[in-house]
């Protein structure tokens, strides 16, 4: 039964995703006083970019594009359906590359001025999210993210500052001011998804979705084992996210850089040597 | 059994004796004949070889071997006096001294000189092979080497001279033995750095003689230790039943010290990355797959003793430390064979790393990454031979055409750069085996967490590293929708085609060979059986679990992408040029880069520190 609402999950997330993102119009919208677009606006947006005529800059950057989503997709099954917590991030990692190396792929300087921004932002995120795996690793015995549902106890209350390692993370990973450097749209136009049209955008755009699924989900694993604690730390995650995004105004990369170095590093790697301190006594 | 042994030992000298009498063609198929009989032979021995086999030398063998210390370090000698470097002259001395100390005291009596093991055969596989492979490369990339037909007989006969070294150092037991083939390594080093004869070239042969010449003195001193102390046999299986107590500290320390110099660990790395200037299958052969691979081997073979000990922590903290620093100054490189030769830096110190932690699983992780190491990076450097002679490019800001004008180079080159990133190989592996570190060693927790957020780090660095390359690869205007492979000389595709098969057999066939083959030497280097079974859809190595289906998708996702886009057309749309909100911009479609010159001071600063404090640890124990 559990099973069968996990693959109904991710068979739905693309839809859920848009959902999630529609809402976040509204929310930024209402807390500017802008009544916001409705919530269907993302599927709208689908409906046009499928009418819309198909243009490529070359077959190998739009397929890139095709497979990063199908790619992030399956990143996402296996995350949901209890695999293991280091290879999700690797999996994550890689099918962040391949949006990566579309980017580098053509001859356009904000999609490679983009490429580049993500590239470093990968580096912000990835070893904070690996430190997270190991922290959590320490307290169930296992990386199987199965095994954080039968831990019995929510990790919000084993591994506080993991929770806030996280949070200062996911404005880098989904782009949210202040760390939307990478798409930056007054710089760099969007920067990766810039080349991308029609259908192809399509492929990107549900991407974005799949990651905030994706990234909810992680925050969900904190409180796991109680559905209303996970579900309730999703919706803070969203509001706190959704704030910072409206609030604060945009750095320059290494700034970005540097706060993930010596601000989240630092939070995380506390957090792991709590933890093992923890388990020896 | 014994006479096969023997073949690796003798029949490449017997080649490197004809290569300068016979004709031009008799000895391309004497090479190439050679080549495949090597590598059968050492694939034979790798699968049948039933237990440790020991060899005692007859005394006269002795002898010589005390006779060719003297001739070798007076040709250094020789060296430092015409070359007017000091250091040079000066380690030379002491090496004289203390060798014709050693000599004069008989250390080079011990029951067996010899012992063929598993860990040797595994070593016998990786060099065979990568060196046969390497030597028909070289017959022709040769032919475009500015260099009389002399000096090009010269060099395959070096390449062949070293073969025989390096089968014969894999297998000494004798330390004595052992620093014989370990200088004469040094010295093939040394001379093929030096081969085209130019400024740089000749400067550089002298730093890696002189750093290296360092590694030989470590060696010695330890073994003046050993006999001095009265521990018995200067042998590795007796410092190895002898264990880490009291003064046998020491020598273990100076056998590492001389481990991380060979394996060009900071502040060590300036003659690893000096030796780029040389012909590029020297590259692949001494600087990438087999000579800098000693360091791993000896830290394997001393690794039962000299795990859990103060000093392995230090090796464990300066190899994480250089892991990092090495894939952050890669980042900054633009010269193709530079990036390589920072990579291999730092895939050297996960591969010591491992050997230093020596849990059963850690073990694995080093055997692993050792053969698949040793055969990508052969394999990018053999590419970056091709770019060198067939494209004329050297640096990788300009590759960003190559995917229109040499697909299969490019091709090629993407599947070498991704088989370091992905697993098996280097990173994720990595990760995977940091995190058994922490468990298994419970009283130094604290530094296991550091290893593991030097292993994110550098880990996240590298996929940075690898993204820029790989992006350059890929990269291609939308004009050139048909591409053809290029054709290129046989000698190039042929051996570049068996070294991807390889890999991709490597990886698809891992869980195999890592329950039949890696895990008996495993075995063999621990002294306890290595528990390995393969269970449902996981590979279990002691008490761990790698899962394999996820483990093959996450490595064929990117590849097959990547190739499939090449070759993939969509239909029914319209092409266009890059909008780029209609800029136009004059700018270079390289990548990005950092620079690192400020920090490479305090780099160098801090591995001198740990090298000190590696000391520093073992006299005062």
């Amino acid at each position: 039964m559990d099973l069968i609402i996990k693959i109904i999950f991710v068979i739905l997330a693309p839809v859920i995703g848009g959902f999630v993102y529609g809402a976040e119009r509204i929310v930024r919208a209402r807390m500017q006083r802008r009544i916001g677009p409705p919530l269907l606006q993302p599927f709208y947006d689908v409906l046009k970019l499928a009418d819309k005529r198909k243009m490529i800059v070359h077959s190998t950057h739009a397929f890139l594009g095709l497979v990063h989503c199908l790619s992030l997709w399956f990143a996402l099954a296996v995350l949901v359906l209890g695999g293991d917590l280091i290879l999700v991030i690797f999996l994550h990692l890689l099918s962040t590359a391949l949006l990566i190396l579309a980017g580098y792929s053509t001859r356009s300087i904000f999609s490679h001025l983009g490429a580049n921004r993500t590239a470093i932002s990968i580096l912000t995120y990835e070893p904070i999210l690996i430190l997270i795996a190991v922290s959590v690793f320490m307290q169930t015995g296992s990386f199987e993210t199965s095994s954080i549902f039968s831990y019995g106890q929510p990790l919000l209350l084993k591994l506080p500052l993991a929770f806030v390692a996280l949070l200062l993370i996911l404005p880098i990973k989904l782009k949210k001011s202040p760390f939307d450097v990478a798409e930056a749209h007054q710089e760099v136009t969007g920067g990766v998804e810039l080349e991308f049209s029609g259908i192809f955008y399509e492929a990107v755009y549900t991407a974005k979705w799949l990651d905030e699924i994706f990234c909810y989900t992680l925050v969900y694993l904190f409180g796991a084992s109680n559905p209303a604690l996970g579900l309730s730390l999703v919706l803070f995650a969203f509001l706190f996210l959704n704030a910072l995004d409206n609030s604060s105004a945009r750095v320059s990369y290494k700034q970005m850089l540097r706060f993930s170095l010596t601000v989240a590093l630092p939070v995380a790697f506390i957090n792991l040597l709590l933890s093992i301190l923890q388990h020896v006594v | 059994m014994y006479p096969l042994i023997s073949s690796l030992f003798v029949l490449p000298l017997i080649v490197s004796g004809l290569l300068f009498v016979l004709p031009k063609f008799l000895s391309r198929i004497f090479v190439i004949i050679t080549a495949f009989f090597l590598s059968s032979v050492s694939v034979y021995l790798f699968i049948c070889i039933p237990g440790p086999i020991r060899l005692q030398l007859p005394s006269y063998v002795n002898e010589l071997v005390a006779a060719a210390d003297i001739v070798l370090l007076l040709f250094f000698a020789q060296i430092a006096i015409r070359r007017k470097s000091l250091v040079i002259g000066l380690l030379t001395a002491a090496q004289l001294a203390v060798s014709l100390y050693l000599i004069k005291n008989n250390s080079l009596e011990s029951s067996f000189q010899l012992v063929i093991d598993k860990l040797s055969c595994f070593m016998f596989l990786l060099i065979n092979i990568i060196s046969g492979i390497i030597a028909v490369f070289s017959l022709k990339y040769l032919d475009g080497e500015n260099c009389s037909p002399f000096r090009k007989r010269y060099f395959l006969s070096i390449l062949f001279w070293f073969i025989a070294v390096m089968n014969l150092l894999v297998c000494s037991d004798n330390l004595e033995y052992f620093f014989l083939f370990f200088e004469l390594t040094t010295l093939a080093s040394f001379l093929l750095i030096g081969f085209r004869k130019d400024e740089t070239s000749v400067r550089n042969a002298l730093t890696a003689l002189w750093m290296n010449q360092i590694g030989g003195l470590a060696i010695l001193i330890a073994i003046f230790f050993i006999s001095y102390h009265g521990y018995g046999e200067i042998t590795f299986s007796n410092l190895v039943q002898h264990g880490s107590g009291g003064a046998l500290l020491m020598p273990l320390t100076l056998l590492s010290i001389a481990a991380l110099i060979k394996g060009a660990q900071m502040p060590f790395s300036k003659w690893l990355l000096g030796a780029m200037v040389a012909p590029t299958p020297v590259s692949a052969l001494l600087h990438s797959s087999t000579m800098v691979k000693i360091a791993p081997f000896m830290i394997l073979r001393l690794s039962p003793v000299l795990k859990n000990t103060p000093v392995a922590w230090i090796i464990i903290a300066l190899t994480g430390f250089v892991f990092v620093a090495s894939a952050v100054v890669a980042l900054s490189q633009d010269n193709f064979k530079r990036i390589l030769a920072h990579s291999t830096i730092a895939l050297l110190a996960l591969m010591i790393m491992m050997g230093a932690v020596g849990t059963p699983v850690s073990v694995m992780a080093a055997l692993t990454l050792i053969l698949f190491h040793g055969i990508s990076k052969c394999m990018l450097f053999l590419n970056a031979g091709v770019l060198e002679r067939v494209f004329h490019f050297k640096q990788t800001s300009d590759m960003d055409r190559l995917a229109e004008s040499g697909p299969f180079t490019s091709l090629v080159l993407t599947f070498g750069f991704m088989s370091l990133l992905l697993p098996p190989f280097g990173a994720f592996i990595g990760k995977w085996f940091s995190i058994e570190t922490i468990g298994a060693v419970s009283n130094e927790r604290i530094i296991g967490a550091l290893v593991i957020v030097m292993i994110a780090l550098g880990g996240a660095v590298f996929s940075l590293l690898y993204f820029k390359v790989l992006g350059l690869l890929i990269a291609r205007t939308g004009r050139m929708d048909r591409f053809r492979f290029e054709k290129e000389s046989p000698y190039y595709t042929v051996t570049i085609i068996i070294l991807l098969a390889f890999i991709i057999g490597g990886v698809l066939g891992l869980p195999f060979l890592m329950t039949d083959y890696f895990s008996p030497v495993a075995s063999n280097i621990l002294n306890v059986p290595v528990r390995t079974s393969i269970q449902g859809w996981g590979i279990h190595v002691e008490s761990m679990r790698l899962p394999i289906v996820p483990l093959l998708v996450a490595f064929l996702l990117l590849p097959t992408t990547i190739a499939l886009g090449m070759f993939v057309k969509f239909k029914n749309v319209d092409r266009v040029k890059e909008y780029a909100c209609g800029e136009k911009i004059d700018y270079s479609f390289s990548a990005l880069y950092f620079s690192t010159d400020k920090a490479t001071p305090y780099l160098t600063a801090i591995g001198i520190l740990l090298f000190a404090a590696m000391v520093m640890v073992a006299w005062l124990i």
